[in-house]
């Protein structure tokens, strides 16, 4: 077939030509085969149905009215320079490229591209309509992300008292602070000093219960996924706020063990929280048979032999059941009375889409031990 | 070594963990005239409270490491008579009680009414100086009992007991001049004004 079709300097073999066209029009996928130039020889069947177009409407004309605009002068280039150097560039399978419709419309698309050799080149394209499998994809990263978000909110449910509790604190000062200085106006050796005082604290406690607030808000709130780099030190200390929320409630102390000189990580910083909070969550639910000044929450970051970043949460609980580490990360598994089993299931997905791995191992000196690794992002 | 100057003037001591509370504390008790000291966790005031200081505690319930219910149990193992009134959240009132039960004197939900703490700081600081004062007059009656010789604590074991100086001679085998003798040195050296204020000296020291 190919050596029929290559003889463009001759008129076609009619037989030839009828039997190649015959079982292009049979293919599934759209077909269409360009010169050298980029000028349309060549559509089947499909092709005209997947792009809205009869055959002699696209005979002889660009390749490229069936491109989005912002791929257009892109493709003319490769057709360019591929006539320069005779070097063809666009070859390939299984690149995905959007695709324009007689009225405009775009689509995602799966393009092959192969070369028919002859005195002049020719390429002939497989073109595959993928925004099925593009949409069930998108369903599929829709419904983990909802998923996650509901792990965000359920985690912040069994955060309540603790943040109840944050917020009574700076109330508290304000309350204190108002009620001592209508005190000392009332004071005939009155103090401006100790009036103004009083009058910043009060403003600095509650821009602290407003900070509060914010962080939760936007810790809960259902955000657009967005990866960015982040110092994974600076990630711990910006999450302590959030976490001693919960830990401070239950007694628990948080102790930090910051690696130095850490490369950054490419992550969703809500997400990370998200991973890191309910990590510490468990590890509260685990003490709470444990004295109070026992109660301890180690946080460790450090880069690990393989160059990645490893975060760590050790907790002094009586550990896990062997029985209970099979389970661990499936979701619906869960040790707790009242436990939904997602929250590790979720803090699963979300390292593994970040490209790390989470893992369980015994504390050596009792109790649990929680570690992710993330990949270091190139070049500090 | 600050506490020579302190011992006479009462303390209110305050221990919270958020130091925004503590301080907030502070300046509202500095307002209104009292000797504060503040105190960022449990441990650190275990370390400098010496028992001899009066004053009272003003304690959170809820603080990572020592909780409050455990500084409380420490200070009544060491036999401190500090008052303790503990500032609790909301939720916290089965702690409040449990700290009840150990002997706290009150306990005050954040956020607070100055005058209700105010008032239950100043209930706190009358408690600590009776009890202060009454522990150092048993103090009193044990050294002056301790004054006397083994044969006038005889003597005032029987007088106490309400026999008559013929029958304490008897018992004694003393005459009932030389029992006269000892019963008088007895009243003198307990400082005892009448009969009565002896034996209520002996009951309070639990030695009757």
């Amino acid at each position: 077939m190919s050596e029929s079709a290559s003889e463009t300097d001759r008129p076609h073999d009619e037989g030839d030509e009828l039997e190649y066209r015959t079982v292009l029009d049979a293919a599934v996928d759209a077909v269409i085969i360009i010169d050298g130039r980029g000028l349309i020889e060549f559509v089947n069947r499909a092709a005209e149905r997947l792009f809205d177009y009869q055959s002699d409407e696209l005979l002889g004309r660009s390749v490229n009215i069936l491109m989005p605009q912002t791929l257009r002068d892109e493709h003319d280039g490769y057709l360019q320079r591929l006539q320069r150097t005779r070097e063809p560039h666009i070859l390939g399978i299984g690149r995905e490229v959007s695709a324009q419709r007689r009225d405009g419309t775009t689509f995602a698309v799966e393009l092959a591209v192969g070369e028919i050799k002859g005195k002049t080149p020719r390429f002939i394209g497989f073109i595959r309509d993928i925004a099925d499998r593009q949409r069930a994809e998108n369903d599929v990263r829709q419904m983990r992300e909802r998923l996650t978000h509901f792990g965000r909110i359920a985690t912040m449910g069994e955060m309540a008292a603790g943040i109840a509790h944050e917020i009574n604190q700076p109330l508290t000062a304000i309350a204190t602070y108002a009620q001592a200085c209508q005190r000392l106006l009332t004071n005939p050796a009155l103090s401006m000093a100790d009036i103004v005082e009083g009058l910043t604290q009060i403003e600095a406690q509650a821009l602290r219960a407003g900070e509060v607030i914010r962080r939760l808000r936007s810790f809960v709130k259902n955000h657009e996924v967005r990866r960015e780099p982040l110092d994974p030190n600076q990630f711990i200390e910006d999450l302590l706020m959030l976490a001693q929320t919960d830990t401070r409630h239950h007694h628990v102390q948080i102790r930090l063990e910051l690696g130095e000189q850490l490369p950054a990580v490419q992550a969703d910083p809500v997400q990370l929280q998200q991973v890191v909070l309910n990590l510490v969550r468990n590890s509260i639910d685990a003490m709470t048979d444990v004295p109070h000044a026992q109660r301890i929450i180690v946080l460790r970051t450090r880069r690990d032999e393989n160059g990645d970043v490893e975060f760590m949460i050790a907790d002094r609980g009586p550990g896990l059941e062997p029985a209970a580490r099979e389970h661990l990360f499936n979701p619906f598994f869960t040790t707790k009375t009242g436990g939904t089993g997602l929250g590790l299931a979720i803090s699963q997905s979300i390292v593994r889409a970040h490209g790390g791995k989470v893992w369980y191992r015994e504390n050596p000196g009792g109790g649990a031990c929680f570690l992710f690794s993330l990949p270091a992002m190139q070049s500090k | 070594m600050q506490n020579n100057t302190h011992s006479h003037q009462p303390t209110v001591f305050v221990v919270d963990d958020d130091a925004a509370v503590r301080d907030a504390l502070k300046f509202l008790l500095r307002s209104v005239g009292h000797q504060v000291e503040t105190y960022a966790s449990a441990l650190e005031f275990l370390d400098a409270y010496r028992d001899d200081r009066p004053g009272c505690l003003v304690l959170d319930i809820r603080m990572p490491g020592m909780s409050g219910l455990e500084l409380q149990e420490q200070l009544v193992g060491r036999r401190a008579i500090l008052p303790i009134i503990f500032i609790t959240g909301h939720g916290d009132v089965p702690m409040a009680v449990e700290a009840m039960q150990a002997g706290a004197m009150d306990f005050i939900q954040k956020p607070f009414h100055d005058q209700e703490l105010l008032d239950r700081i100043n209930q706190a600081l009358t408690k600590d100086a009776e009890m202060r004062q009454s522990i150092k007059g048993l103090n009193g009656i044990r050294e002056r009992l301790a004054s006397l010789t083994q044969r006038e604590r005889q003597v005032m074991n029987l007088v106490v007991h309400g026999k008559a100086n013929k029958v304490i001679a008897g018992d004694l085998d003393l005459s009932q001049r030389t029992v006269e003798i000892h019963r008088a040195r007895v009243m003198e050296k307990m400082q005892a004004s009448s009969l009565a204020h002896l034996v209520r000296m002996v009951i309070e020291i639990g030695e009757l």
